[in-house]
């Protein structure tokens, strides 16, 4: 037999609302998975230097006033031993060797400190060659352990041999201004970018003989704070004044891409790899004086998210693993974001005698099992099984049952007494469709009438509503004057809405005043 | 020319006697549906005007696959007698004055018996008396007339005389007849055996209201009536004294105990009456169940009900969708079948009273307030699939199509149940096609309840997988800002579309789909708004290359370039403002029609901007061909003395643009609020039905005309004179070898096999003779 096609009933229905934008998207999904919380460590001076080491756990060390500290790359817990406090002025650009055991750090003194990381303890070698402030210490990044790069306040580029802290190489006036960013090669241990106060990038490298001059020189046209060779090794990020530039260094200094999308100095950049643990891609993360942390895809070059901090940023780094986003700023504040582990994996504990432990027999339901009658009844249909669907039952609301049996005032006070202002208004349109509103209106009785006079109250300045509500609010009080004046319980909701009216009309009247001062700038804009 | 789109329900639907077919009256002719496929089986023609009532004569059980025979009534005076199954004209009785409506009492023991000749069968025929002047109020215009069938002669004198023509109801065992007029009731009870005019006698019952319809029940002397307040009378034991055949001794001891009779008014002829009172309106139908256990009731707000007659208590079967008109029930107990206003028949399994088939016609006109005089947007073309799109009362778009002159789909535009209201405050105010069908965008206006809550919904909608199927695809609330939306069309060949309101501004409206974003954000959205002097906007038409808009200012036509909103030129300007615009094809120029006071119709050339020609016509709609540059106007003529009548004939004038000579003129009848379209001919369909149209590819004008009974509502007109000759005609030779052909088509639209023997077999002899000369 066909399906009867007569008409089902329909429930009255709100305006649909123009959808809202998603604002989860994956991205931002993403960096929402990070519980943020700056740490409170009572730090005024500014976090200059955020660095994570390249093993596993990735353990973390940051620069704050006359000191590192080191955080425990899983935990994000302080280690026992930090900070290390072997610094006689401020400390500058800790720097992890590739292997993780070692740490060299700059400072003020113009002193490179190395440092053991299994124990607290003074530095086990000091290498003395600046004059000035050190902010550039740099280890190789692949399979070096014994060099060591550093860059001063001097100008001087020198490359150490740390065991014997001697300088195998050092270039007197490399810059002809402060140096105060490095980057070594992710693919090769003699190569290093430095970016100096005089707007240039440098790139040298140790084998080369007539080392006093940088193989590429480029120019970008602010003093450089912050240089990021790509992991690729072939293109170096460098930061200076409000933008972001990419370079192709195979390409002998040729400009890729320049990202304005910082308002003020762009302070610091790291690397990080966004999305699954294992792989992902990787993303340029630039903070900012102005606050903002913006992640920089370099393969789209577009910028995929950007999030707010309430600080002037100085530093980031992001972990390795992934797990961790570390924000320094230049009032002593370090933002953690960890992110939120979903389901902490459930290790297996395997015991060498699981495997002989005998299966537990599955039990045969007899009848005498009052399962056995149950039996089968919460299988599941297979992909093949052709299902007959129950037809859904139609849950109707109170209110709609009500216009269904053509009980108007009943089904308006059953809306109103319910909390949805949207249903409510569609039961109101409903009764104008149905010519009613007026007579349901004049036939509430007092609380009822209270009660409608409450959400008029409440939502009739809504923009949403107001077309609508504002001229229902003035009908009622016209029809139900009389029970308005005699009632002392509605005389309340009278005042009431006459406090709204009039902060309603201090509102227009102050968007009134924003139109007259915009509407001449648009003027002037359109011509 | 090809006509469809008849009005089912004028009068009652008959079934068959194996209820396998239902018997409609459509117009001129008695179309046969099959009840299991819901499909149009053949149809009988003969009548010249509106049939009013079908007789079907019923037969014994075992010869119900063959005898299928009915007698039919029409307003043309004439009574025939027919075999349905063959089908064929068996016998044509003349009377003199038009009919209402006809019952045949006591067929049914005539052709049991099937001694047709023995005995006569009469007719109780309602008829109008013409003579009679129309425009009197007091005249008694409706007769109940008496006719012997048989013999093909009146018998008697009148039954009554009534004020007009009433609808005689009959009981099932055809005892009783039975007509309302005003506030009475009329029974009459008419003898078995031995006929004679005399013998008849007639009793009156009493109400308050004016009864709106009556019937009997099937074996008790119970009548129910239904009023125009919705009360139902139900009267039981009516007639004992003055009916019954025994009735002159019965009388004097009745008359004593006259507190006995309960309900009963004055000194009506029942045992009781009571009343029963659900509806809230006027009752339209009234039907015992064969059984007689229940009483079908329905009226104008929708709802069946069954009424159990013993205990008054009620059943419903609720939103039907439209006011209910006629129910007929069927042998076969489990079927029987609703006329609603709507021009839908629905065939309901009974007991559960669900719906198993609908056959839907062409939903009729409706009224729906008018805010302003705005022609031919009542209907919207669909020309790549032939289908007209109409709004109906109940919220839906139908589609109809034209060529196969049935319901194609109902789009639910806005979900809201159909209310019996006289001024519905929801409504469908205005919907466009786009050109290929593949989008369609409606206005639906609210209504402002004393100031309040008024609303206006453009949607946007586009097409399924099937034909006349469609999905919403856009809402939006408000678009132009509370002003009143006046027009709609879409660009062809783009997804583009352009409303226009009386608030003095156009919106081009744009279709968005962003595939790269997972989250959907594809839909309309509202590309330029643009705006003339602030006059209100009244019409739009994009050329048919889609490069111009036109969209008319009042009186004058501004063309602008929809991709990049801007005013190219402006031309006019007319007497009264422009309420359609036309492209003609692909053509320069452009129709406008301007009605008012001061109506015109006028053609411009975009070329020099100019008016090439007008007239001062009062034109309904316009039609433009795709390619050709010409096209159609329908013209109402004015009348000189006062307003024009609902059913104002109408002339259909095809010009080619650049000749204010007509081309060729069609007079076409009820032309008020009409519409014209150029269709391409059905290319499917030419060699079937199309074959006396042209077969050279030139479109087919279609015309539709809104007024109520719609016989003939579109046809494709014979084109103009210097064509006539391509026309190729193609002769239906019959064949020397009629056994070849006799038996093929398909089993169901064959003849019996007993008519189908005798012409075979005649057609073999007849061979045999001619080879014997």
């Amino acid at each position: 037999m066909a399906a009867d096609t007569s008409k089902p009933f329909f429930p009255v229905e709100s305006r649909h609302r123009p959808r809202q934008p998603k604002t989860l998207t994956p991205k931002s999904r993403f960096w929402r998975s990070f519980k943020s919380a700056p740490l409170s460590n009572n730090l005024i001076l500014p976090v200059t230097s955020i660095e994570f080491s390249p093993l596993a756990p990735h353990d973390l060390a940051f620069s704050v006033s006359a000191s590192i500290h080191l955080y425990s790359g899983s935990s994000l817990t302080p280690k026992s031993f930090s900070p290390l406090g072997s610094f006689s002025d401020v400390a500058y650009s800790p720097s992890f060797r590739c292997d993780g055991q070692l740490l060299a750090a700059g400072g003020e003194s113009g002193l490179v400190q190395v440092f053991k990381l299994d124990k607290a303890g003074h530095a086990i070698r000091r290498l003395r060659a600046h004059s000035r402030p050190v902010h550039v210490v740099r280890y190789p990044r692949i399979l070096d352990k014994l060099h060591l790069f550093s860059g001063g306040d001097d100008a001087f580029l020198t490359y150490w041999d740390v065991p014997s802290e001697t300088q195998l190489l050092t270039v007197p006036g490399a810059h002809k201004d402060y140096i105060r960013a490095g980057s070594t090669s992710p693919i090769s241990s003699e190569v290093i970018a430095t970016g100096s106060y005089d707007h240039s990038i440098k790139v040298w490298d140790v084998r080369v003989s007539n080392s006093s001059s940088p193989v590429i020189n480029f120019d970008h046209g602010h003093p450089v704070e912050s240089v990021l060779f790509l992991p690729s090794g072939g293109l170096i990020a460098t930061a200076g004044g409000n933008s972001v530039k990419i370079w192709d260094v195979i390409g002998g200094g040729r400009l890729i891409h320049t990202l304005d999308s910082h308002n003020k100095t762009v302070t610091s950049m790291c690397l990080g790899k966004i999305g699954t643990e294992n792989g992902g891609e990787s993303r340029i993360m630039s903070v900012s004086i102005d606050g903002y942390l913006k992640c920089f895809d370099f393969a789209a070059l577009k910028v995929t998210h950007s999030m707010r901090y309430p600080a002037q940023l100085l530093s980031v780094g992001f972990s390795p693993s992934g797990i961790a986003r570390v924000v320094g700023t230049s009032n002593g504040n370090v933002y953690i974001g960890k992110k939120k582990k979903k389901d902490d994996e459930k290790m297996e504990i395997v015991d060498d005698f699981s495997a002989f432990r005998p299966e537990p027999k599955e039990k045969v339901l007899r009848p005498t099992n009052f399962r056995y009658f149950h039996r089968g009844q919460n299988e599941k249909a297979l992909q093949s099984d052709f299902v007959v669907k129950k037809p859904a039952k139609v849950k109707l609301a109170e209110h709609d049952k009500l216009l269904k049996k053509f009980r108007h005032k009943d089904a308006l006070v059953s809306a109103l007494n319910g909390k949805n202002p949207s249903g409510i208004v569609a039961v109101m349109e409903e009764l104008v469709a149905r010519k009613k509103l007026v007579k349901c209106v004049v036939n509430l009785d007092v609380d009822e009438l209270g009660l409608l006079l409450g959400f008029l109250h409440r939502n009739a300045t809504l923009p949403r509503y107001a077309r609508f509500l504002m001229g229902l609010a003035k009908k009622v009080i016209e029809l139900r004057s009389e029970d308005l004046q005699s009632s002392e319980e509605l005389r309340v909701h009278v005042r009431n809405l006459k406090r709204m009216v009039a902060e309603e009309i201090k509102i227009q009247r102050s968007l009134q005043e924003i139109q007259g001062m915009i509407s001449p700038l648009l003027a002037i804009a359109g011509r | 020319m090809i006509t469809g789109g008849n009005n089912f329900v004028s009068s009652a639907p008959v079934f068959s006697n194996d209820a396998k077919k239902l018997l409609v009256c459509t117009g001129n002719t008695v179309s046969i549906f099959s009840t299991d496929t819901g499909m149009l089986v053949t149809e009988l023609e003969g009548h010249t005007d509106l049939v009013t009532s079908v007789v079907v004569v019923p037969v014994a059980a075992n010869a119900r696959k063959f005898m299928c025979y009915c007698w039919t009534s029409s307003r043309d005076s004439t009574i025939c007698y027919w075999d349905f199954a063959a089908p064929e004209l068996v016998k044509k009785i003349k009377v003199q004055l038009p009919i209402v409506s006809m019952v045949i009492p006591h067929i049914s023991s005539l052709s049991a018996d099937s001694s047709e000749k023995l005995s006569n069968l009469y007719a109780f025929v309602s008829v109008e008396d013409i003579n009679k002047p129309a425009d009197q109020r007091k005249a008694l215009r409706g007769q109940i007339q008496i006719y012997n069938l048989t013999n093909s002669r009146r018998v008697g004198g009148l039954l009554a005389e009534t004020r007009r023509p009433e609808l005689i109801s009959m009981s099932s065992s055809g005892e009783f007849i039975g007509i309302k007029n005003k506030q009475k009731i009329y029974t009459w009870r008419i003898p078995t055996k031995e006929f004679k005019y005399d013998d008849i006698r007639r009793i009156k019952l009493h109400h308050t209201k004016k009864f709106n319809t009556l019937a009997f029940h099937p074996s008790e002397r119970i009548i129910a009536g239904g009023d125009v307040t919705g009360r139902i009378l139900i009267w039981r034991g009516f007639g004992k004294r003055n009916l019954s055949e025994t009735s002159r001794k019965l009388s004097a001891g009745r008359t004593n105990n006259e507190e006995g009779n309960p309900g009963v008014r004055g000194n009506d002829d029942a045992d009781s009456c009571s009343t029963w009172h659900w509806h809230p309106e006027a009752v339209h139908i009234l039907f015992f169940s064969s059984d007689g256990a229940y009483l079908y009731s329905g009226g104008k707000e929708g709802v069946l009900v069954v009424w159990q007659l013993d205990t008054g208590k009620k059943r419903f079967k609720p939103r039907l969708g439209s006011p209910l008109l006629y129910y007929t029930h069927s042998p076969d107990p489990s079927l029987s079948c609703i006329s609603c206003a709507d021009n839908s028949i629905h065939l309901i399994k009974m007991p559960s009273m669900a719906i198993v088939k609908s056959i839907g016609g062409i939903k009729l006109p409706f009224s729906f307030p008018d805010m302003h005089k705005r022609p031919s947007s009542d209907f919207a073309f669909d020309y790549s699939s032939g289908l007209v799109a109409l709004r109906t009362s109940d919220h839906c778009i139908q589609f109809f199509s034209l060529f196969e002159n049935f319901e194609v789909s109902q789009v639910q535009v806005c979900e809201r149940n159909f209310q019996p209201v006289d001024d519905p405050m929801v409504f469908v105010a205005l919907m466009s096609l786009s050109g290929d069908g593949s989008m369609m965008s409606t206005v639906e206006v609210r209504l402002p309840e004393e100031g309040l809550g008024d609303l206006i919904t453009l949607k946007f909608w586009a097409r399924g997988s099937r034909v006349g199927e469609y999905n919403l695809v856009t809402v939006i609330y408000e678009p132009h800002s509370y002003a009143e939306v006046s027009a709609l069309a879409f660009r062809s060949g783009y997804r583009m579309a352009v409303s226009t309101s009386l608030g003095g501004e156009f919106k081009v409206w744009l279709y968005y789909s962003d595939k790269q974003k997972d989250h959907q954000k594809s839909g309309w959205r509202c590309q330029s708004v643009g705006s003339y002097k602030k006059m209100p906007m009244t019409a739009a038409a994009f050329s048919a290359d889609g490069s111009v808009l036109a969209v008319a200012a009042e009186t004058v036509v501004t063309l602008w370039d929809p991709d990049k909103n801007a005013l190219v030129a402006v031309i006019g300007d007319t007497f009264t403002p422009i309420t359609t615009i036309s492209f003609a094809g692909k053509s320069d120029y452009i129709v406008t029609l301007s009605q008012g006071s001061n109506p015109q119709l006028a053609v411009w050339d975009l070329s020099n901007l100019s008016i090439v020609w007008s007239y001062k016509l009062r034109a309904e709609a316009v039609a433009c061909t795709e390619d050709l540059s010409q096209f159609a106007v329908l013209v109402l003529p004015e009348v000189p003395n006062g307003p024009a009548t609902g059913d104002q004939n109408g002339i259909i004038l095809l010009f080619d643009v650049k000749k204010p000579v007509p081309l060729a003129t069609w007079m076409v009848k009820k032309a008020k609020k009409g519409s014209l379209a150029f269709m391409p001919p059905d290319t499917s369909r030419q060699h079937t039905d199309v074959e006396d149209a042209d077969g050279s590819g030139i479109p087919l004008l279609v015309y539709i005309n809104a007024r109520i009974g719609y016989t003939s509502i579109y046809g494709e007109l014979p084109e103009f004179d210097s064509k006539k000759d391509e026309i190729q005609e193609i002769p239906f030779v019959p064949s020397e070898r009629p056994w070849e052909t006799i038996f093929s088509g398909s089993s169901h639209v064959l003849p019996p096999l007993t008519k189908l023997c005798s012409a075979f077999l005649s057609s073999l002899l007849e061979k045999r003779h001619t080879t014997l000369e």
